[in-house]
Parts: C-alpha cells; sequence; structure tokens
C-alpha cells in the first residue's frame, strides 16, 4: 500500500518532469532562474549527494557555492565517515536513506550495484547527458557497466602519472664517488658502499609500499600483468621471488631497513630527513614537507633522484594503473533522477567543468606555453577540495588541468616533473585490468588477497625462506586467488577477441 | 605508625614509589611529547627531532587551530554536548536510582534486574541504529547524548551511595510533611554532594571522549563534536586512508597542527578536574546524625 503510492509518486513526479524538460532544449548551466526553466516544474529542485570522506566541511566550502552558482541546482552534501565507510553506507541503504547522487568506489560500487539499489542509466545518460557522453572516453564507460548496463559514471583521475621513485641523499653519494645505479646489482653495490662509510641504514621503506621500483626492474610492474596474452597477478609471476630473494639480500645484510616492516610512510620520511638513512621510495606528493625537513637538519644535504632501474632486458619499466578510482551513481531510491543525470551533465559541460576543476583563467589559474599554472593563495582559498566534488572528470582535457595542482608548489612540482620524465624515458606499462568491469571474484577477494601477499611478501623479505613461497602461493590461490585469476582471464578473453 | 621504619619497609616504599612513578611517566609522558610537537616547527616534527621539549619554538599552530572554524565549530558542540548530556544524565540516572534505593518499593528486585539485564546485554550495533533511525534521531544532536542518558553502572553507584544514608534522615523528614520528592532534593540530594560530583564528571568524561556514538549516526559536519573531528584529522593523515587518493595525500595535514588540536581538545575537560576535586575529598555527612 505504502510503497505502492510512492512508486505512484514518483512516476508521476518522473512524467512531469521529462514533460516539462523535453521541450524547451535548455542548456545546462543557464537556468538559475525558476522562471527560465519555464513550465509547472518550476525551479530546480534540491538535490543531495554522498561524497566520501575528507576533513572538510561540505557544506561550507567555497566549491559547493560555485557549483550552486553554474549549475542552478542547490545541493546538500553529506559524507561518509572517515573509518567504516562501508559499513555506514550499508547502513544507510538498507535503511532507504535518500541520496540523488552517490560518490563511490570500486567496491561499494560494486556491491551496490550487484544489490540492485543503483539505477542503471543507460537511458538517462542517452536523453539528458550530451555532455556526459563527451567527457567519457569509452573504455572508461566498461568499467562502470555490469550485465551490459551501466550503472555509474565513472571518474578517472589525472592520466598517466607514477608516483613514486627512489631518492638519495646526493650530498652522501658525491662524497663517496658513487654514480647512479642502473640496475639492482648496481643499487646492492652502492648501498654496500654507503652502509660501509656512513654507518646509516641505506635504504629504507615501508611496509605500505613494497613493490614499485626495484620490483618493476624484475618485472613486478603491476598487479595484473599480461604475459603472452595471459592475464597474471603478481603473486604468480616467478620473478616474484626473484625479487623477494633479492630484498631478503639486502635486508639479512643489514643494507635494507630492518624496521621496513613496521614503518610507516611518515616513519620512513622521518628517518630520511633526520640523517638516519641514505635512500627511499619518495612519493612526490609528500616531496615538499620532506626536502624542507631534510635542509633545516642539513643545509647542506642533497636529494638526487634515482632514474628508474633497468631490468634484465635492459630497460627501465614502470607500472600504472589506470583504473576508475571513483564511481559517481543514482540509488534506486533517488525520486529526482532525472535531475541527479541533469546536474551531472551540467557539471561536464567544457566550460562548466574548467571552472568547477580549476576555477577561472587570471583569477584562479593561468596559462603559460599550454601549461595550467595556480594563481595562489586564490586557487588554495577557492579550489584546495575542488577534486573532492568531482562528478566525473573530462577525460580528454583534466589531466592537463589537473597538473595545475601540482604546480602549486615548486618542490612538489620539480619532484613530479622529473618522476614522469624518467619515467617516460622507459616503457609505462598500464595494468592491463584498468578497463576491466567489475568482476566479482576479483572485487570481492581482492582486500583479502591484497594483505595476504603483502603480509607475506614482509616475511619473505625479513628472513622466511623463499623455498617455502610456493606453499604460499598455494594458499593465495585456495583463498581465492585463483578464482579471480581464473575470472579475470574469461573477461580478458572476451576482449581479445 | 611505628617511629622508626625498618629496611624492609624502606625497600617497599622505594619500589612502590618507583614503580608508580614508572606508571606515571608513562601516561605523562606521550602527553608532553604532544605538546613539544605542537610547540615545534614542521621540520622538525617530521624528522623526529621532538622528544620533550619544542625544537624551533613556534605558536603559529595554535594560531591556525583557533582559526579554524570546523575546529571551533566541533568545540562548542562538545561544550554544549557535555553539560547538556551531564545535567540530563545526572538528573534522570539520580530520579532512577533514588526509588530503586528504597526497600519499600515493591518489585524493587525485578526493576533491578530489568536494568541490571541492558548492562549486560545490548541488541547489538544495527538493530540499535535502526531504532535510531525510525526515532528520527540519526544526525540529530541529541543522538549524542539520549541514548546514553541513563547510565546502569552510574545508577548503581548512586544507588548504593542513596543506601548507605540512615533511614533516620528520611523518616525526620516524611514525620515532618515532606514528600518523596521533597526529601531526595531537600535531604537526600545536599548529603550525596561527593557522589553527584563523580558521578557528573564521569559522565561529562564520558560524554566528552565519546567518539563513537558520533562516529555511527553523525555525518553533518554542524554536529560532530570534538573527538570526532579529531579522529578524522587524524585518519585523514594516515597513510591508509592517503593510499590511491592523491588529491588527499595533497591536502593533509601537518603533524604539529594535528598535535595542537589534540592539545586544545583536551584542555577543556582537563580543567574540570580541580573544580570537582575538593567533592572528591570533602566529608559530608560528618554531623548530620547525632545520637
Amino acid at each position: 500500500m505504502k510503497k505502492g503510492s510512492w512508486l505512484a509518486i514518483v512516476i508521476a513526479l518522473a512524467l512531469t518532469l521529462t514533460a516539462c524538460g523535453g521541450g524547451n532544449g535548455e542548456k545546462p548551466g543557464s537556468g538559475e532562474k525558476p522562471s527560465e526553466n519555464g513550465g509547472e516544474g518550476g525551479a530546480k529542485p534540491n538535490l543531495t549527494m554522498l561524497m566520501q570522506y575528507s576533513l572538510f566541511d561540505p557544506n561550507a566550502d567555497p566549491v559547493a557555492k560555485n557549483i550552486e552558482d553554474v549549475t542552478g541546482y542547490k545541493i546538500t552534501y553529506e559524507m561518509l565517515p572517515a573509518e567504516n565507510g562501508d559499513e555506514k553506507l550499508n547502513l544507510m541503504v538498507a535503511n532507504n536513506q535518500n541520496f540523488d547522487v552517490m560518490k563511490l568506489g570500486a567496491a561499494q560500487f560494486y556491491k551496490l550495484a550487484t544489490a540492485g539499489a543503483l539505477e542503471p542509466l543507460d537511458e538517462l545518460i542517452d536523453s539528458l547527458g550530451p555532455n556526459i557522453k563527451a567527457a567519457i572516453k569509452e573504455d572508461s564507460w566498461k568499467s562502470a557497466t555490469i550485465d551490459g548496463k551501466i550503472y555509474a559514471i565513472p571518474e578517472t583521475g589525472s592520466g598517466v602519472s607514477v608516483g613514486e621513485e627512489l631518492v638519495v641523499r646526493q650530498d652522501w653519494m658525491d662524497e663517496l664517488n658513487l654514480k647512479h645505479p642502473t640496475t639492482p646489482d648496481e643499487l646492492y653495490e652502492v648501498l654496500k658502499a654507503i652502509k660501509a662509510a656512513k654507518n646509516v641504514v641505506p635504504l629504507t621503506g615501508t611496509k605500505d609500499s613494497i613493490y614499485g621500483d626495484i620490483a618493476a626492474a624484475f618485472g613486478v610492474l603491476n598487479e595484473w600483468n599480461d604475459v603472452d596474452g595471459t592475464l597474471v597477478h603478481k603473486a604468480e609471476l616467478p620473478q616474484m621471488k626473484e625479487f623477494l630473494s633479492y630484498m631478503n639480500k639486502l635486508y639479512s645484510e643489514g643494507l635494507l631497513d630492518s624496521e621496513m616492516p613496521l614503518n610507516t610512510a611518515a616513519k620512513a620520511i622521518e628517518k630520511f630527513s633526520s640523517g638516519n638513512a641514505a635512500m627511499f621510495k619518495l612519493a612526490w606528493w609528500s616531496a615538499s614537507p620532506a626536502e624542507a625537513a631534510l635542509k633545516k637538519n642539513f643545509p647542506e644535504a642533497e636529494i638526487g633522484i634515482i632514474p628508474y632501474l633497468v631490468g634484465k632486458d635492459g630497460k627501465s619499466s614502470v607500472g600504472v594503473n589506470l583504473a576508475t578510482t571513483w564511481y559517481i551513481a543514482v540509488p534506486k531510491v533517488s525520486k529526482l533522477k532525472e535531475d541527479a543525470i541533469k546536474l551531472i551533465d551540467s557539471k561536464l559541460q567544457k566550460e562548466n567543468f574548467i571552472k568547477l576543476a580549476i576555477g577561472e583563467e587570471g583569477v584562479h589559474h593561468e596559462v603559460k606555453d599550454g601549461k595550467y599554472y595556480p594563481i595562489l593563495p586564490k586557487f588554495n582559498d577557492d579550489l584546495a577540495n575542488a577534486s573532492s566534488y568531482m562528478t566525473g572528470v573530462n577525460e580528454h582535457d583534466y589531466p592537463t588541468y589537473w597538473q595545475a595542482r601540482v604546480r602549486k608548489d615548486p618542490v612538489l612540482q620539480r619532484y613530479y616533473e622529473a618522476f614522469q620524465e624518467n619515467a617516460a624515458k622507459g616503457n609505462i606499462v598500464i595494468d592491463p585490468m584498468s578497463i576491466a568491469p567489475p568482476i566479482e571474484a576479483v572485487s570481492k577477494n581482492k582486500q583479502k588477497l591484497t594483505k595476504l601477499l603483502d603480509d607475506a611478501a614482509l616475511m619473505f623479505i625479513a628472513g622466511q625462506p623463499i623455498g617455502e613461497y610456493d606453499a604460499f602461493l598455494a594458499q593465495w590461490k585456495a583463498e581465492g586467488g585463483a578464482e579471480a585469476v581464473q575470472q579475470a582471464n574469461d573477461w580478458y578473453k572476451s576482449i581479445s577477441k | 605508625m611505628p617511629l622508626k621504619t625498618t629496611f624492609s619497609e624502606k625497600l617497599f616504599n622505594f619500589c612502590n614509589y618507583f614503580l608508580f612513578v614508572l606508571v606515571g611517566l608513562t601516561t605523562l609522558l606521550p602527553f608532553l611529547n604532544l605538546i613539544a610537537k605542537s610547540f615545534s616547527s614542521e621540520a622538525a616534527v617530521i624528522s623526529g627531532k621532538v622528544n620533550l621539549l619544542p625544537v624551533g619554538f613556534q605558536t603559529g599552530t595554535y594560531m591556525y587551530v583557533l582559526k579554524d572554524a570546523m575546529f571551533l565549530n566541533s568545540l562548542k558542540n562538545s561544550i554544549i554536548l557535555a553539560i547538556v548530556g551531564t545535567a540530563l544524565g545526572l538528573f534522570l540516572t539520580t530520579i532512577t536510582a533514588y526509588p530503586l534505593s528504597r526497600v519499600q518499593l515493591r518489585g524493587r528486585k525485578w526493576f533491578l534486574l530489568m536494568f541490571i539485564f541492558t548492562m549486560l546485554f545490548s541488541g547489538g550495533l544495527i538493530p540499535t541504529y535502526l531504532l535510531m533511525h525510525n526515532l528520527g534521531l540519526v544526525n540529530q544532536f541529541p543522538v549524542l547524548f539520549l541514548p546514553a542518558a541513563i547510565n546502569v553502572f552510574n545508577m548503581l553507584i548512586i544507588k548504593n551511595y542513596f543506601e548507605g544514608l540512615p533511614d533516620s534522615l528520611e523518616e525526620s523528614a516524611k514525620l515532618d510533611g515532606a514528600s518523596n520528592i521533597r526529601i531526595l532534593f531537600s535531604i537526600i540530594l545536599p548529603l550525596s554532594l561527593p557522589v553527584m560530583a563523580t558521578i557528573a564528571l564521569f559522565f561529562a568524561v564520558a560524554f566528552w571522549n565519546d567518539f563513537f556514538t558520533a562516529m555511527i549516526y553523525i555525518t553533518n559536519h554542524d554536529i560532530k563534536p570534538m573527538q570526532l573531528f579529531l579522529k578524522e584529522l587524524l585518519v585523514s593523515s594516515s597513510s591508509e586512508f592517503l593510499k590511491d587518493n592523491v588529491d588527499a595525500a595533497l591536502n593533509t595535514t601537518p603533524q604539529s597542527i594535528q598535535a595542537a588540536s589534540i592539545l586544545l581538545a583536551t584542555l577543556p575537560i582537563l580543567l574540570v578536574y580541580p573544580f570537582l576535586q575538593k567533592y572528591f575529598v570533602k566529608g559530608v555527612l560528618v554531623g548530620s546524625v547525632k545520637g
């Protein structure tokens, strides 16, 4: 009875909305005043959007005001909590709490979509989303398609970019007459020389970032790798064993920080900037505080960036994952699905999008040689949190726009650009699973398998005999790995035909 | 007390002091470290140079935190929560405890059992959430103190205290024609200030420190209390949270500012202790009953 009446209201509402939306062909972003919309639809309704957690007040941020000005929609934002976001989301969905737009992570999206909580969007996008269609590339749509239906607008990130690279105390290298290592073997010699001369931890690392440079030199590039047309998870790669043995050699000879299995990223920076470690893998986004701290402690210190190591094939390779980061979905409970799509469409309209992403030219950003630079402090004041509000990005332009964020700090920019440049000198290998749709066995087991593998990798690095790796691999497969590999390959075969 | 202390007593005292100082230090030192960090330059904090004294002294962190609208708003919420929650909690818990402390109450045992039952068993998180949702309390400020307003443990403490008061006080008041409510407020309560102060402190500290309730029920930034804000401040800077989230990594909060926030959030409740201290030591009952 109650359900029936709600359904009737929803249908009636949808009908009136299509009725008045169809005729006037309104331009998104133009109709701020109710009168412009015409008809009895009247003012644009208030929408509710669920965001991921970030440390700011989403309803008080200048970006929220900007979105309202640009699209004409008043939006109330709610954030998932910083911790246990998945549980909270489940509670809210189980309660039919009303949202019109939801920004979801991959696992959250898959769970809600398969549980039937999300609205298929194909028709809505076809009829109301010309800008959405123009902004999103064909490959990305696949990541949001389940059983042939699109359940979300995929939001990819900043394009191909690498995050981390080994850095070293260049002043020590110069003092000891050492050259940048180019292979794992040379790296070993350099670390040994540093240990002998300086009595510091030659190489530190963190439990959160085990792979990367060194692993890549051994051929452990991405989580999923294409080996002769078959998808192979990195856990299954024979190179994984070589990589772990090498790391174990460093560990047992005291060249690798014995606390690596415990270190957080902050701890690694602490060791490096306090002069207790000579080398570590730096993420460009932490470069600025790390360099400042080091220079404060040792004004004469220099940081050198070690080019990506060369593998057996004589070339350096870097793995990159281009997977969709966020999924913008419209839940079934929403009574304003059409407006939700109109809002997203309006935000992706070309002029609107640039305004929402990096502001107005001359006010928030400027263009020099085709590159976008932020104007500070206005850019930070108004746009620091712009990414959190994004509901899909213009995939053709955003990688260029986005770099304005990196250029708000010269140190940051220097490291970012150096890392990208170094990576471009070798192979950049994109994870073939980047464009995969959500695959059940993969999504379901991802967290568990990643933890299983990372924990084991740390154990092997810290001295567990590598001979036991096969036993571990069998366990990994039994706990869902085999199933994930199987289903991933089923998909991979279906697209390579 | 013996005039001379023997060697073994001295040794015992020494060991005692030594141990307690050690235990005391384990709680005090992290606090001092936090104070030092909050006054140190970020570079010194990042490179782990700060122990118990600030390195590169500065106060900019405090300026920053005290201007932060989210911090101030959550501080306001926590203060309101602590005051309203404590007042309401104390009132409801007292008027529950008083009847249960009277032996003449019919079905007293049964009522008590029901209360104690809730202490041992609860419906679990999800049913409780659904209940709050159906009551319309989710994302409402009262959800932070209403469900916790009666605390059975505190109620039992008050009840026991009431039971310890001499019956003759109540009898004499009855003879003078006082009603039950009058007896509670004019006779019993003035004699119960020590337990009231203790329980008030329990409530205030519990409300001040509670982040879990807010984490479960509150997503609206306007009504988030201090502890939830702190929790989020720390979580949003953790490497787990920042993994794969470059945009968040670009906006992390410096560690010295985190330290200053934590310290400023702890100060208010710390200031409450000295004012309640005197009630803990006072013997109120002395002289109230003669003969």
